[in-house]
């Protein structure tokens, strides 16, 4: 993979080896095809023939010449414009339920509580949130609303009157909004999956994939399991969707290394939506992922990927969210830069109207940014947050995957460095790995596409 | 591919610094808004200007 033009390239074995030889040619300006030539041929001892060289050679340079290939970091110069530039608020996390009817061993916002008082949004709190996030998106059409908690279910009288209220202020202000939910699927019914499916966006079903590790992890207060409960419900609405815009989105623990178990779990059981995810926890938390733990994960996203290309060619493909990958129509630079967009495009909003960077930070009051009636009253944390890209971090820099996780969660940088212009080193690990898996996914779809045309 | 190659086979990608030209219209969806909520991944995100 080139990183900085974007461009993959699946090469034979003498590319590969004469790639690292050519390289430190090409930066020196000696592009000479003759002279390149030359150096390959007499200081490598690489073992292939010479005309196999020679021509291997003339792909190399091509490659170069046509910017796909060793191209030159210009990006850094172009994020001090884009510091610069003016943001606005385009997605709001709106925690419509400070409450939740689980008791999940993992969950940051501690049983939905999120280190406060249990509490539901009002739909006058909902409502100023939608009017602010109108007010301050400036000419963006596309305006995403997420229905998040807790569980936003416990609260789901003011969710139906948002998402009217929402589009009734739609043409006059000439947006577009897309709603979308997140739930755990205890209070799922009928009634909530016909609104859903006709308002929602998106759906998130939160399950983590066997019934044992789910259970085990996503217990009721009383330490009942809940899989039971929510599998039928869950298949229903993946169903009822189609098979497309909804995501059933699973944790993995320290206990359960062998997650790629849990994701073909959820496609046996029907599922071709998939997102399950390393849990995020105190280094000090029994069931956070350790460092001496990457070698098997990296084992699973490796079986996982070899089982998707089996599926796949088995007529029964599902996608996992880590491992897709837009090449084509991707995002841009100034996107890939700008990351995720949490304190500046991105907010939280309280049950009581407080603003957040993202649902990550809520609760933490040295991140309390403003609230629904006055806006932003914190523009240094907006300001610190939009200077928060790749560039902003050293371990960053030299990473392939800069430009495919965008400089990675910066919760998770802060929770683990205490700042949010650092990287979580396990997660950087798990998204190199993940990126390296996807990209080999697209490769091998390209040589089967390939050969199915000469056949 | 702008030419078939014998010892490269090309996937088709987005010109990161072409998209530096005209991108930035800030269209596309939030990351952490799709599915995630706990990690960021952008090279999944479909640009908004492509579909």
């Amino acid at each position: 993979m080139d990183v900085n033009s974007g461009s993959v390239h699946v090469v034979d074995d003498i590319v590969y080896d004469m790639i690292p030889l050519v390289e430190p040619l090409v930066n020196e300006g000696i592009k000479d095809p003759d002279l390149v030539k030359a150096a390959v041929v007499h200081l490598a001892g690489i073992p292939y023939p010479e005309e196999e060289i020679v021509e291997a050679v003339d792909e190399v340079l091509e490659l170069e010449k046509s910017g796909q290939l060793f191209a030159k970091d210009i990006y850094e110069n172009y994020v001090f414009d884009f510091k610069k530039r003016p943001t606005v608020v385009k997605a709001l996390c709106l925690h419509i339920a400070h409450d939740c009817n689980l008791a999940c061993k993992y969950c940051f916002a501690e049983e939905g509580e999120y280190h406060g008082r249990r509490a539901l949004m009002s739909f006058e709190v909902g409502k100023k949130a939608l009017d602010f996030l109108v007010a301050n998106s400036g000419n963006r059409v596309n305006l995403e609303v997420d229905f998040f908690g807790g569980e936003p279910l416990m609260n789901w009288q003011v969710v139906k009157d948002l998402v009217k209220y929402g589009r009734s202020i739609e043409t006059a202000n000439n947006k577009k909004f897309r709603f979308t939910l997140t739930t755990n699927g205890v209070l799922l019914n009928d009634e909530v999956l016909e609104f859903a499916n006709q308002e929602m966006g998106n759906v998130v079903l939160s399950i983590d994939g066997r019934k044992e590790i789910h259970d085990k992890m996503r217990p009721f207060r009383g330490g009942q399991g809940s899989y039971d409960l929510i599998v039928p419900k869950f298949q229903k609405v993946a169903e009822s969707r189609n098979q497309t815009n909804y995501y059933v989105r699973g944790t993995f623990t320290r206990y359960n290394l062998d997650f790629s178990e849990d994701v073909l779990h959820l496609a046996d059981l029907g599922f071709q939506q998939i997102s399950v995810e390393p849990v995020v926890a105190q280094p000090t938390d029994d069931y956070a992922i350790r460092e001496e733990d990457l070698p098997k994960l990296r084992e699973e996203y490796d079986k996982l990927a070899a089982e998707m290309i089996k599926r796949r060619r088995e007529g029964r493909p599902f996608n996992f969210f880590h491992f897709m990958i837009d090449l084509e129509g991707g995002p841009c630079v100034a996107k890939r830069l700008s990351g995720c967009g949490s304190g500046t495009e991105y907010l939280a909003v309280t049950p009581w109207g407080d603003l957040y960077p993202c649902h990550q930070f809520v609760g933490n009051e040295e991140f309390l940014m403003g609230n629904v009636d006055e806006g932003i009253v914190r523009e240094d944390i907006r300001d610190q947050f939009k200077c928060c890209n790749v560039y902003a971090k050293d371990k960053c820099k030299k990473c392939f995957a800069k430009f495919y996780c965008s400089g990675g969660c910066a919760a998770n940088s802060y929770n683990f460095h205490g700042n949010i212009n650092d990287a979580y080193d396990v997660g950087c690990e798990l998204e190199r790995k993940r990126v390296e898996c996807a990209i080999m996914l697209k490769a091998m779809a390209m040589m089967e596409e390939d050969d199915g045309a000469q056949e | 591919m702008k030419r078939e190659m014998k010892h490269v086979k090309t996937l088709t990608t987005r010109d990161l610094k072409e998209s530096m030209k005209k991108g930035g219209c800030g269209e596309c969806q939030t990351s952490c808004q799709s599915a995630c909520k706990t990690s960021c991944t952008v090279g999944n995100q479909s640009c908004e200007q492509l579909k």
